[in-house]
């Protein structure tokens, strides 16, 4: 009786710890932002089997710039996702429906555990007087017991920590990537690593819209200094000075876009720039400009 | 009991597990075949009406696809960063040349790029001469659900999609999806 009961209590511990590891891991936990809640249920097309959320491939970036301008309209999760739907077909979505080939991915794991319970319950029911001789059936009855204890106390244990665990399957340093500025700063990066000023503003530009950071700024004026746009350069780090009058980048940036566009007060932004700064490591070069 | 021992070999096989067995083999050949016989070519999917497409052109002119009706439209999504779509600009120039004359237009929609690095490729591949729309934030390239650069989109005369390749074109796949629509100007 006591065994019967303690089976029954384990297998109600066992369905709650199911129950409660399928919903922390349906329910994502800490996204607050809906537009990482869309992206991190469709699937980037670009990649194998990568979530549009973590992906850094420039069309899953533009994806999520389309979920975010469509949440900004007000349409649904429900709504944008359906819009996805429309156009990259149902694979988009990181869930498949439960139909089709699709439901097998939620039926196969259902009855696998059914036949393994019945099997399970098959051994482990007490022996019934029957033909089998009595010398053979008993023991090996006997000796598949404790496997099947095993079995199940692994089972339980699995179980028991996913639905612990949940939550924390994924690396918390995933968090900064999800940030589709975050992604449009390092795609900056790499431009201009690869010389392309242009498109490097633009990605500046891009992130400056979600996260208007004097940083972020400055080197949005760097890129378009280096992409010759000294007026959009002077533009922007005549920004950064608002804020910081004193910046040395800033007004490094100044200084230099200003010998392009008003050279009459390039050389007293510099010259401010290395009272600021006298041994920054572009002072140098400054002097040896100033000094010419 | 020595009886067994004359059984043949099939009559040990327990029917349950055998069973199961067959089916997940049976469920695996059919899905697999499915999956192998559909379309492994996006080009074989039925037409769709075309997205919108508009805006200013890199050259500052406007631009509307949908005021290109009577005409056969090749949209091609590129980009400056992108190897395979500089090795096709070339063939796709030749081809909005040659097939201008019986109202083809190519339009190239570049994806997440600055205009001089595009305008410098168009300069290196001789194709300046097409119509480029820029898409600096990539959202006019997800409205025709692009997957990935470069990407071929081809529209006919009544605005649907007939035929799409995802990946490079080639001079053959031009050809044989472009003359039937040519022809029956």
């Amino acid at each position: 009786m006591i065994r019967r009961a303690g089976v029954a209590l384990t297998l109600v511990a066992l369905l709650a710890a199911a129950a409660a590891g399928l919903f922390r891991s349906a329910v994502p936990a800490g996204r607050a932002d809906p537009v990482a809640a869309v992206a991190a249920g469709l699937r980037c097309p670009a990649c194998q089997g990568e979530s549009l959320v973590d992906s850094r491939s420039p069309i899953a970036v533009s994806m999520r710039q389309v979920i975010a301008d469509q949440t900004a309209q007000g349409r649904s999760p429900d709504e944008i996702r359906r819009w996805f739907v429309a156009r990259y077909g149902e694979e988009v979505l990181a869930q498949p429906p439960a139909r089709g080939p699709g439901l097998l991915l939620w039926v196969v794991p259902a009855l696998a555990l059914l036949g393994a319970g019945a099997a399970a319950a098959r051994t482990m029911r007490a022996r019934r007087p029957a033909r089998v001789s009595p010398a053979d059936r008993p023991t090996r009855r006997r000796s598949r017991r404790p496997v099947w204890w095993l079995a199940a106390a692994g089972l339980v244990a699995l179980v028991v920590a996913v639905a612990v665990a949940a939550d924390r399957l994924a690396p918390p340093t995933v968090t900064p990537r999800t940030d589709p500025t975050a992604v449009a700063l390092k795609l900056a990066y790499d431009l201009e690593g690869q010389q392309r000023y242009d498109a490097a503003a633009q990605m500046y530009r891009e992130a400056l819209r979600d996260r208007p950071d004097d940083g972020v700024r400055l080197r949005l004026a760097f890129a378009l200094l280096r992409a010759a746009d000294a007026a959009g350069a002077e533009q922007a780090a005549g920004q950064v000075l608002d804020h910081a009058p004193e910046s040395p980048d800033g007004l490094l940036v100044l200084g230099l876009a200003q010998r392009i566009t008003r050279p009459t007060v390039a050389s007293a932004t510099l010259r401010r720039f290395l009272a600021v700064a006298p041994a920054h490591p572009a002072a140098p070069e400054i002097r040896r400009l100033l000094g010419s | 009991m020595s009886c067994g021992a004359r059984r043949p070999w099939w009559w040990r096989i327990r029917p349950v597990p055998a069973a199961v067995l067959l089916l997940a083999v049976a469920l695996g050949v059919v899905l697999s075949t499915e999956r192998l016989a559909g379309p492994t070519d996006a080009g074989q999917r039925p037409a769709w009406a075309a997205p919108a497409l508009a805006g200013t052109t890199l050259d500052g002119a406007q631009f509307d696809l949908a005021t290109l009706r009577g005409q056969v439209v090749l949209v091609n999504v590129f980009a400056s960063w992108c190897g395979p779509c500089r090795d096709e600009l070339p063939l796709l120039a030749e081809t909005a040349r040659q097939g201008s004359p019986q109202g083809l237009r190519v339009v190239g929609l570049n994806l997440r790029d600055g205009p001089d690095a595009v305008r410098d490729l168009l300069e290196r591949t001789r194709a300046d001469a097409l119509t480029v729309l820029p898409d600096p934030d990539g959202s006019r390239a997800v409205d025709w659900g692009v997957r990935g650069v470069p990407e071929t989109f081809l529209v006919d005369r009544d605005g649907q999609v007939v035929a799409h390749q995802p990946g490079v074109v080639t001079r053959q796949w031009l050809r044989d999806r472009l003359s039937p629509l040519l022809a029956a100007a």
